[in-house]
């Protein structure tokens, strides 16, 4: 696997600007992590396919959708706390 | 052995609603000088299953009487019957004893 | 025609949704008529099996489901958002009525706010 670059975190709703901007620069080493309304992006976005995608297990199951069948790997916190440490560079969006 | 009394707020709410048993439904029933009999129960049991399927306290007595009515019909949801049952402001009166929050729009 | 409260917000993350909620739980506590529209990201409120213990907030689900106890007349979704958000009946919750957000749905009340 390559190095992770930039990790992106984004907590915007499909529908919120920043979600779009943040697609917008997404590199080929970059992950995007998935936390509060930003996982609705799992159900409404097909871009998000391109990079590696992660996705918060406690925001999911509030949202009623830890049982689907999802484009992204679920994490916990500390997990998501892992991947900032293993990125170069963090932006929360 | 004395069992503790769960934490409550300043207006006497139980600050966890499932810290709540039928013993602490009679201790704050006491305090406001009510003896609690089956129609009393009856009612706290109702708002028991009306916070475990809803999660929230009816927010006013108009809303707390509905909820009555809807469950038990028109003899009980109706807002004398209660206010006989549960005096001063009903819904914060019978919430207080069933353990559930403070309803969030009784003044 | 009574009053129209929209819900365009997602749940949780934000305030806005369920303020309105307690708005309209207040209006329908007055008798009267009240409905409420989902529309956008809020379309996510009608997903079923909401499981809200790790996030340590209450259901919005199971909030919802006390509106017809409290006298709220219809709960409506627009079924382009619904599309949007992959959201089919299967995963609905029971009781909401699919509709156009549009001028015409609008027009039927004397009164529409939104959330927030």
């Amino acid at each position: 696997m390559n190095q992770l670059h930039t990790l992106h975190i984004l907590n915007k709703t499909p529908d919120h600007p920043r979600f779009s901007e943040c697609l917008g620069t997404l590199g080929p080493d970059d992950a995007v992590a998935l936390t509060e309304n930003g996982v609705l992006g799992l159900v409404a976005s097909k871009a998000l396919g391109l990079v590696q995608t992660y996705a918060l297990e406690s925001d999911l199951s509030a949202r009623g959708l830890s049982d689907d069948n999802l484009e992204a790997a679920t994490i916990d916190y500390s997990e998501l706390v892992n991947l900032t440490l293993q990125a170069e560079r963090v932006i929360s969006w | 052995m004395t069992r503790a009394t769960p934490e409550r707020n300043n207006e006497g709410f139980l600050e966890d609603a499932w810290a709540w048993d039928p013993d602490v439904a009679t201790e704050i029933a006491a305090e406001d000088g009510l003896e609690l009999d089956r129609n009393h129960w009856e009612i706290i049991n109702f708002l028991r299953d009306f916070y475990k399927e809803h999660e929230i306290s009816p927010p006013s007595n108009r809303l707390f009487v509905k909820a009555v009515k809807d469950a038990m019909g028109e003899e009980k949801g109706n807002s004398i019957y209660l206010m006989q049952l549960f005096p001063g402001t009903p819904a914060k009166t019978a919430c207080r004893i069933a353990g559930l929050p403070r309803p969030t729009n009784c003044l | 025609m009574g009053m129209l409260i929209i819900i365009d917000q997602p749940p949780y993350g934000t305030w806005a949704g369920r303020e309105a909620l307690d708005m309209a739980f207040a209006l329908a506590a007055f008798d009267q008529p009240t409905s409420l529209l989902f529309t956008g990201a809020g379309v996510n409120w009608l997903r079923k099996a909401q499981d809200t213990a790790d996030i340590e907030q209450k259901s919005l689900e199971k909030n919802l489901a006390a509106a017809p106890i409290f006298g709220i007349e219809a709960i409506l979704a627009d079924r382009t958002a619904c599309q949007r958000y992959n959201l089919n009946s299967e995963a609905m919750i029971d009781g909401v009525q699919l509709t156009n957000a549009s001028a015409d749905l609008l027009g039927q009340y004397s009164q529409t706010a939104f959330a927030g």
